[in-house]
């Protein structure tokens, strides 16, 4: 019994913390709770709002509704159509655009993850946004306030390098080091790796509004801004996470097609 | 607004632009024509970036299996279906526009069951 009184007291020594520095972390805590408490809250499920109510054919309405019965316009303002193109960026869209039929992809990558059918969840925290898509898509905002990291520390990757920072409820993104997005998904604008990237998003009534610039050097004349709106679609209660692994569109004398041998 | 639907009309017609809220264009997909097929569920595949139904049709003396493509999984889940909603052995009418190139698929309009329901919910 003593032996076991000895031990315990021995223990709670161990971890005994000393007064100041235990309402040192409380302080701590509570300036944490209410930086958290400050925070913005979007929860849900966001979709492009041109995307929304995407009936199970794959069509979203409004991408019908002002289209002939054989195609459909383009609503992934991400894409870039109306972007000020300079000569390389010309040449490399048409590059891309003769190289892109049967071509298969595993995801949309960033920014085209920004502009897609899939919904969006926002996970803020003070330190930290994570942005997810169902396809387990992330980009992870550091708003620690913490540097974009150095140049010898970047390395294109598919969604990029990303720092962000609130102002007031909008949450200001810069992303770098974006690999050609074209190249991890062929309907993507093929910005270099010199791009740079600053998105605004802030919610706007049952809005999420995204502002997104992008300047660069490489395929464009100057800055280009696009705003994306999202919104809930109602029917989403967690996410539907698949691997995007059956891609069975083909591609036969130029057109489209099911490529009929059946996945197992 | 002419200039745009000729831009997407010949992006549509190379069947290689991404378009709309799928990730391929709808091209290859008369949206003009509806058909229906009656047939058996071979297998349901609820895999991305689309689901597809294969189904086995007569037609006169043989079996033909066509490949029915749909929206994404997560996109059937918002409208009422699930992964298990289709098992294979089940009797089901697709409402489909047809593929172009005459190969027996197309994308599904709707489905219904043996006893003629509708399944899912198809809209919000």
């Amino acid at each position: 019994m003593m032996r076991a009184a000895i031990a315990v007291g021995l223990l709670a020594a161990a971890f005994a913390v000393p007064a100041p520095a235990l309402a040192e972390h409380h302080d701590e805590v509570d300036a944490r709770n209410e930086a958290f408490a400050a925070l913005p809250y979007w929860p849900g499920y966001w979709v492009s709002e041109d995307q929304a109510g995407t009936t199970i054919t794959g069509l979203a309405p409004a991408a019908t509704a002002s289209s002939g019965s054989s195609f459909s316009v383009n609503i992934m303002s991400l894409r870039g159509d109306n972007a000020p193109w300079n000569e390389e960026g010309q040449r490399r869209r048409a590059d891309v655009r003769a190289r892109a039929g049967g071509r298969k992809a595993t995801g949309w990558g960033y920014p085209m993850m920004m502009n897609s059918a899939t919904p969006l969840r926002y996970l803020i925290t003070p330190e930290e946004t994570i942005i997810i898509n169902f396809y387990n898509e992330a980009r992870y905002i550091y708003t620690d306030g913490r540097p974009m990291p150095a140049e010898e520390d970047m390395w294109p990757t598919t969604y990029g390098t990303s720092i962000g920072r609130w102002e007031g409820d909008t949450l200001v993104i810069e992303t770098v080091m974006v690999e050609d997005p074209s190249a991890f998904f062929h309907g993507s604008p093929p910005f270099s790796e010199e791009a740079r990237y600053v998105e605004r998003i802030r919610l706007d009534g049952d809005r999420l509004i995204n502002e997104v610039t992008v300047t660069d050097p490489v395929t464009l004349t100057g800055p280009w801004t696009v705003t994306i709106a999202h919104v809930r679609d109602p029917g989403f209660d967690r996410q539907i996470i698949l691997p995007w692994d059956n891609d069975r569109t083909g591609n036969e004398d130029g057109l489209n097609t099911i490529e009929l041998a059946p996945v197992e | 607004m002419r200039k745009l639907l000729a831009a997407a009309a010949v992006l549509g017609a190379l069947g290689v632009a991404p378009l709309a809220s799928a990730h391929h264009s709808f091209a290859m997909f008369d949206r003009t024509r509806t058909a229906t097929i009656s047939g058996t569920v071979r297998e349901f595949q609820w895999t991305n970036p689309h689901a597809y139904i294969q189904v086995t049709v007569r037609e006169g003396n043989r079996d033909v299996e066509y490949s029915l493509e749909m929206g994404a999984p997560m996109y059937l889940y918002a409208r009422g279906w699930r992964p298990r909603t289709l098992r294979p052995g089940m009797q089901v009418a697709v409402d489909y526009n047809p593929l172009r190139n005459g190969s027996p698929g197309g994308v599904v309009l709707d489905v219904r069951n043996a006893q003629g329901q509708p399944v899912g919910t198809n809209r919000e």
